[in-house]
């Protein structure tokens, strides 16, 4: 696939060729996908089959310890989950509960509080790629560039990664704090106001964005440099030749052969920032009020704060559902990565 | 106006060097804070203007930790935890990994290809509160073992997704001459392939345990007091009533500074690492 693309976007006028590049190729991937497979089974000699057989055979061995651990551990708790929440459990309680239909549903999913929670998730979720993707992108650009010292950057923009969220959370509330904290302090040493940062509900909510954006940076950073290395440079050189400006050989060239690497890092994102708790749970639990309880957080709160399990079990089907179409997504991406 | 390759004015050199420079050092700040206040009297933690540097450093706040013994077992638990799990994820793992490497086609390929996805996209909590469930009702709930298959399965996609192509690329014609050779296909696994993809298995193992190692819903929820590990540690912090921010930052510098080590000396594995196992339907 690489060796059919990489001629066509070589071509002049890179932002058609780029497009219609990728479509081309995309048919021609559909309609040779059978023909290829039929081939290879019509014209292969039995002992290939035979050793496709055993190989198949083998590999459902192979995955049996997986679902070993997928059963009873993931899909149990699920159904689980999903019988408690037509029921009026409660934590701790060891009374039988009773059937109660749709209540929870009716109590809990279509309440204000399910809806505001969501709001804040998706705000969170959206301030985020906002702040994560155009900087990301920018950094990575700058990374790209040859020059003394590109390491030394690339590392210290990568650490905050992978550090545990739940120390770092600490340590951006320590910063945080606004009588003590060094952010207020040098808001105070140029001259603007201190903020209330986690005790009031906008300020709040920017506060989590931020600290979940510093590390997702890391994560974007990271990706899209990745994606700009291994990116072939002469179509780059072919636009420059042309005389097309930085900006065009960005935007016509860079960013449509990019775009792969792009959608699976919004994709990453977008699925962890749907999944926003540990951070959230230290800054603020929630709070102020529920200015920035996350649907994880309101799931949390409700199943451990005020032990209604089949209340929070019902919170958690509706986040299941909501998971599920994410599949068909990730199909879709990931299909289009490898493509490229 | 074409611009010469790799031709940058002096005036844009500057600007370049000014935002990665500004730009490392508010992604790098937090982190040296963590660890500057880590080391600090308690007078110099709350001053005002902000001592930098220039004060007088401490070990008062670590040995505070470590002296008691709540904390040696929070940081066995975390050892244990992450170790435990790490091993148990890439043992199951590798196998399905191979599995997926190998076999284009086979019964539950594809059930098994959305499992690991929606494990990977579904939020923690939704598993989390119909599991507490289940183990309380099994007596299961805060035991150590438990929490270490626990994480091994959530780690379980990340450690399938990343090791699977280091699989696909050991080349055949190794495994057929054994196989000609009359080994089994255990033998075949153990003696050529696996030892064949131990670097493949090494990075992921590094990367799964540090996910382990900062893991904070399953012990947190499912975990008890003696299972207490570093992340539920350091939050416990949180509920006390006056925030004790020096051994707090100690603690907290205990947990990232070795991950934050291990990202810069691991810096080539944990890139390609981490673009293999973000997306592999």
């Amino acid at each position: 696939m690489t060796a059919e693309g990489a001629p066509a976007s070589g071509a002049p006028s890179a932002g058609s060729v780029s497009s219609a590049g990728s479509v081309s190729s995309a048919g021609s991937v559909s309609s040779a996908g059978p023909v290829a497979s039929n081939g290879r089974l019509a014209g292969a000699p039995p002992a290939r089959n035979w050793i496709a057989e055993r190989r198949a055979r083998s590999a459902v061995l192979l995955t049996l310890p997986t679902w070993v651990f997928l059963v009873p551990m993931f899909f149990l708790p699920l159904g689980v989950g999903i019988y408690l929440s037509f029921y009026d459990k409660t934590l701790g309680f060891p009374m039988e509960p009773s059937f109660v239909g749709l209540d929870n549903y009716r109590t809990d999913v279509l309440s204000p509080v399910f809806g505001e929670a969501l709001v804040v998730t998706l705000l969170i979720l959206a301030l985020g790629l906002a702040l994560q993707f155009p900087l990301g992108m920018a950094l990575a650009l700058l990374l790209h560039q040859q020059m003394r010292g590109r390491g030394v950057f690339r590392t210290a923009i990568l650490v905050p990664m992978l550090l545990t969220p739940v120390a770092v959370g600490l340590m951006w509330r320590f910063m945080y704090n606004p009588e003590l904290g060094i952010i207020n302090w040098w808001l105070g040493v140029l001259g603007l106001p201190g903020v209330d940062w986690l005790g009031a509900p906008w300020p709040a909510l920017f506060a989590v964005t931020f600290v979940d954006s510093w590390q997702a940076l890391s994560l974007v950073v990271l990706m899209l440099t990745a994606g700009l290395a291994s990116l072939p440079t002469s179509p780059e050189e072919a636009a420059r030749v042309d005389g097309a400006s930085g900006w065009q050989v960005f935007r016509h060239v860079t960013l449509p052969a990019l775009m792969p690497v792009i959608l699976v890092t919004l994709m990453i994102r977008v699925i962890d920032g749907f999944k926003i708790f540990d951070v959230v749970f230290i800054l603020t639990r929630g709070g102020p009020g529920t200015a920035t309880q996350t649907v994880s957080m309101l799931d949390y709160n409700v199943a451990f704060t005020f032990l209604a399990t089949s209340r929070a079990s019902a919170i958690g089907v509706v986040l299941m559902l909501i998971t599920l179409p994410i599949y068909f997504l990730w199909r879709r991406v990931s299909t289009l990565a490898e493509r490229s | 106006m074409a611009r010469r390759a790799g031709g940058r004015s002096p005036l844009g050199s500057i600007g370049l060097y000014a935002v990665l420079t500004v730009t490392s050092a508010v992604m790098l700040f937090p982190i040296f804070w963590t660890v500057s206040t880590s080391i600090k009297d308690r007078v110099d933690t709350f001053r005002l203007p902000p001592v930098i540097v220039g004060f007088t450093p401490t070990w008062k706040n670590y040995s505070q930790l470590f002296e008691d013994p709540t904390f040696i077992r929070v940081m066995a638990n975390t050892i244990i935890v992450t170790a435990g799990s790490t091993i148990v994820a890439l043992l199951i793992g590798s196998l399905a990994a191979y599995a997926l490497a190998r076999a284009p086609r086979f019964r539950g390929r594809r059930p098994l290809e959305v499992s690991l996805i929606l494990l990977r996209a579904m939020p923690g909590v939704v598993l989390v509160v119909p599991l507490y469930d289940v183990l309380a009702g099994v007596g299961l709930l805060g035991k150590m073992p438990m929490l270490i298959v626990l994480y091994a399965m959530v780690n379980l996609p990340f450690a399938i997704w990343i090791m699977t192509p280091y699989f696909q690329g050991i080349p055949m014609e190794l495994e057929e001459a054994a196989v000609i050779d009359g080994a089994s296909g255990a033998q075949v696994f153990r003696t050529v392939v696996f030892p064949l993809a131990l670097p493949g298995v090494v990075a992921t193992g590094l990367f799964v345990g540090l996910l382990a190692w900062n893991e904070f819903l399953l012990p947190v929820v499912l975990g008890s007091e003696a299972t207490k590990t570093l992340p539920v540690f350091i939050s416990g912090f949180v509920s006390a009533r006056t925030l004790d921010w020096g051994p707090l930052a100690a603690a907290s510098s205990l947990a990232i500074v070795p991950i934050a080590l291990l990202t810069v000396v691991m810096q080539g594995r944990l890139v390609r690492g981490l673009s293999q196992g973000a997306v592999k339907g």
